[in-house]
């Protein structure tokens, strides 16, 4: 009952999800305005058939800029996302797999990660690598991996013991066949629902580097820095901060409402 | 001889849920004052919801019928209610022998709050006599500590106590020995019994253990799959079941004495 | 115990040691020459000879290995070096910019737990009531909102929409009222959502049965539940300073507060490495005590040897 509840949530919120990745994917279809032409006729226009979101300081249409700025935040979370996940399992696996001296000191780098200030430690990197959406990458990649390879070790560790893979071994099947094809795809679920519960966190991350000026470098359309730049002007044109507040909104607590209720689904 | 004594505890066409699953099925049950009903079945055969349904547990949902404990009809008791009847009038003692107590408090301390709900001051006497007959030495040492350090023996004693405490007319016992090695579970379920005969209680116990319901029980209830498949007095049951499963589960108990 | 206390502190040390040499290094090889920006900002026609005498002066020639060491060692007698931008010592300026921070963390810190410990205790007893699931939604609406995101809102509808209050903060009260929202805001929603979960799971536990079944008050068997979560929940608030040192830097620029925040995002712009540098190396040792004081605290919380 409760799962099949669950399941019904998860599908609606999947749809939504994949109906403002499709939005962003095609913003050129969507928005038929340049999100970077300027234009000095067309200053702080409040919404109007033109411009449905209205125009920014600079006379840029900021319903083309909402989307297209999503594509910027979106892609940029979902490849970080994807490449902490990527590294952070393969780590994970050769560590909980071989254990010793790889694995301590993998793990111990792990929690040295752990133990500092994931924001902090963000900003000074990002802040020092001077900024661009690479930088914020790197800066909140360093420390996203640990928590997917400690996931894929834990899971790795308790696989070892069962006893298909013992039989795996005794089959004489090398160390690299048995990861790929027996450990990896019993470990990818709980790994994959983590990385879902992520993309929230990360677009967080990402858009507040991006709202701080060390994120996208202008003028790439990006959520975090419209509203950061918007908000000089908020008082004449609160259209330029409001549209990409609302769909920075909108997107994480889409993102977040899958992630839990995924997990939900998996304990149910 | 049943028959004219007086009911404690009524219940009627009792279906229940526990987490989603039904597993309580039309279950009618009375229960008369001063005896020992013991329920047997095996895992999942609900008897352990039905003890929760009776002390009106929120993880249990009854869908139909009722409870009633003396006039009062516990199914439709609100929650501070329930509060006032659980502890002075029902008692509880659950299979896990740490699960009376929070591990990490004073035992006296946590004595302390059962008596304060009930508006009674802490009764150390009282204490001291059950320990005695549960057979707990040196009670100001064990008041002194915390459940985590104790074993199961002495915790399920404790528990014991803590359930006769505020003498309650009816106790539920929902497996409190099988947590217990044999020797330690004999021992404790004859103290158990000596408590009732000075207490006069009421026990509903439940347990999967038949050989253990033969020796305390003055009634037997057999349950499976979430219903009461026979109930009699505990000779005739044993001489002459009725059902097929209650035949099935006599015969299974010398078998397994063999081994 | 001695001995428990010297292997915190070294832990410490050696987590300290590692990340200021990773933060030092990225430093040496990110690109931007604090030599050539500051004498830019100044003014200074930048040729190679006047660049080579500036790069001299703020001992940016020296090796990487030479000035890494003479900078740990300044460190430890609490010398965290001569700002590039202006040639004050940093140790005062991130200190005062550390208290105004302290302010403001403080406050927020404190007005967010009691909120949500006073809402997951109210969510929890009225589990799948009508309070508890406002109290859902409401914690995970917050908990999905960025920093900068409520503070521009709450600026816009309370300062412009309402004229509740003035748009750039002053150190008085009123104006500390908007940072210290913006920043409890998305906490709260985490606390609670933790506090909540924490407590439900030690709410399922026999005992709380046990308690039950003896018609203990509910009153108790919350003090009890809440008692023994606390370790937890310690756990949980340092690890969630952290986040709030992050989000502090975010109001600080926002609001233009003071702070050690808004400081390290001038040094940033101006490339002036000590202060970013001190910067990290003060709130990670604050936030590696937190840490650790919540993790003696966690254990003392719990008598029980770990299993």
């Amino acid at each position: 009952m409760k799962k099949k509840k669950l399941k019904a949530k998860i599908i609606i919120l999947s749809v939504l999800a994949l109906l403002l990745l499709l939005m962003t994917c095609f913003a050129g279809l969507v928005a038929k305005n340049d999100p970077n032409a300027t234009s000095a006729a067309a200053i702080r226009t409040a919404p109007c058939a033109d411009y449905p979101f209205g125009t920014d300081n600079l006379g840029r249409c900021v319903f083309s800029r909402v989307l297209y700025g999503g594509r910027t935040t979106i892609t940029a979370t979902f490849f970080l996302v994807a490449v902490s996940f990527a590294a952070g399992t393969l780590i994970g696996m050769i560590c909980g797999y071989h254990g010793g001296i790889i694995d301590g000191i993998l793990m111990r780098i792990a929690d040295i990660m752990l133990a500092f200030p994931q924001m902090v430690v963000a900003i000074a990197v990002a802040g020092i690598l001077g900024g661009g959406m690479k930088g914020a990458m790197i800066a909140l990649g360093i420390t996203m991996w640990v928590s997917f390879a400690r996931l894929a070790r834990s899971h790795t560790f308790s696989l070892k013991k069962e006893a298909f893979i013992k039989a795996a071994l005794i089959a004489g099947k090398g160390d690299i066949y048995i990861i790929i094809v027996h450990i990896l795809p019993n470990l990818l679920a709980p790994v994959l629902t983590n990385a879902l519960t992520q993309i929230g966190t990360t677009m967080i991350g990402l858009s507040g580097l991006s709202f701080l000026g060390l994120g996208v470098v202008p003028p790439t359309a990006e959520w975090g820095s419209m509203i950061s730049e918007g908000r000089a002007y908020i008082q004449i044109a609160p259209w330029a901060v409001l549209y990409p507040a609302l769909a920075t909104l909108i997107t994480i607590i889409i993102f977040n409402c899958l992630g839990d209720a995924v997990m939900d689904y998996r304990e149910a | 001889m049943v028959a004219d004594k007086e009911k404690i505890l009524k219940i009627s066409g009792l279906s229940a849920a526990y987490e989603d699953a039904n597993v309580i099925n039309s279950v009618s049950l009375d229960v008369y004052k001063g005896e020992v009903l013991c329920i047997v079945g095996e895992s999942g055969s609900g008897k352990s919801t039905l003890i929760k349904a009776i002390c009106a547990d929120n993880s249990v949902s009854v869908e139909e019928g009722s409870i009633t404990y003396k006039d009062k009809v516990v199914t439709d008791l609100k929650a501070r209610e329930v509060q006032k009847l659980l502890g002075c009038e029902i008692g509880l003692i659950q299979q896990n022998p740490w699960g009376a107590f929070n591990p990490i408090r004073r035992i006296d301390v946590q004595f302390k709050e059962t008596f304060r709900s009930h508006g009674k001051f802490f009764h150390a006497e009282r204490i001291k006599e059950i320990f005695e007959v549960l057979g707990l030495k040196d009670p100001d040492k064990i008041l002194k500590m915390r459940p985590y350090e104790l074993s199961g023996g002495m915790s399920q004693r404790i528990a014991i106590a803590a359930a006769f405490v505020l003498n309650p007319k009816l106790l539920l016992c929902d497996e409190i020995t099988s947590a217990l090695d044999v020797t330690i579970a004999m021992q404790v379920m004859q103290q158990l019994m000596e408590l009732k005969k000075q207490q006069e209680t009421t026990i509903i116990m439940v347990t999967h253990n038949l050989g253990l319901a033969k020796c305390i029980a003055d009634r037997i209830a057999i349950m499976y799959e979430g219903k009461i498949v026979e109930c009699a007095e505990a000779s005739d049951i044993l001489k002459d079941p009725q059902d097929e499963y209650t035949k099935r589960l006599i015969s299974d108990v010398p078998r397994l004495r063999a081994i | 115990m001695i001995k428990k206390v010297l292997k915190r502190i070294l832990t410490l040390v050696v987590i300290l040691v590692i990340l200021s040499f990773f933060v030092f290094a990225l430093m040496y090889i990110a690109p931007g020459d604090p030599a050539e920006k500051r004498l830019t900002s100044q003014g200074v026609a930048v040729t190679k000879k006047v660049l080579d005498a500036e790069r001299e002066r703020l001992g940016l020639m020296k090796p990487f290995l030479v000035r890494y060491g003479e900078w740990l060692f300044s460190i430890i007698r609490g010398d965290f070096g001569i700002s590039f931008k202006d040639d004050m010592p940093v140790a005062p300026k991130l200190l005062q910019g550390l208290g105004r921070t302290a302010v403001l963390a403080l406050t927020s810190l404190a007005v967010s737990l009691i909120t949500s410990f006073l809402f997951a205790v109210a969510s929890v007893l009225k589990k799948d009531g009508i309070a508890d699931r406002i109290i859902k939604v409401f914690s995970f609406v917050s908990n999905s909102l960025p920093n900068f995101l409520i503070s521009v809102l709450l600026m816009y509808f309370l300062c412009i929409k309402l004229k509740l209050f003035p748009v750039i903060a002053k150190g008085d009260l009123k104006g500390l009222l908007l940072p210290v929202l913006s920043l409890s805001i998305p906490m709260i929603g985490r606390f609670i959502r933790q506090m909540r979960a924490e407590f439900l799971s030690e709410m399922s536990k026999d005992y709380v049965a046990g308690m039950r079944g003896r018609g203990v008050k509910t009153g108790y068997i919350m003090f009890n539940v809440i008692r023994n979560s606390l370790g937890h929940i310690f756990t949980i608030i340092a690890l969630q300073t952290g986040t709030l040192m992050g989000g502090s830097v975010v109001i600080e620029t926002i609001f233009r507060w003071p702070g050690i925040g808004k400081l390290v995002m001038d040094s940033i712009t101006a490339r002036d490495y000590p202060v970013i540098m001190g910067f990290v190396v003060i709130m990670g040792t604050i936030y590696l005590i937190i840490n650790q004081i919540a993790d003696v605290l966690s254990h003392r919380l719990d008598p029980r040897p770990e299993s």
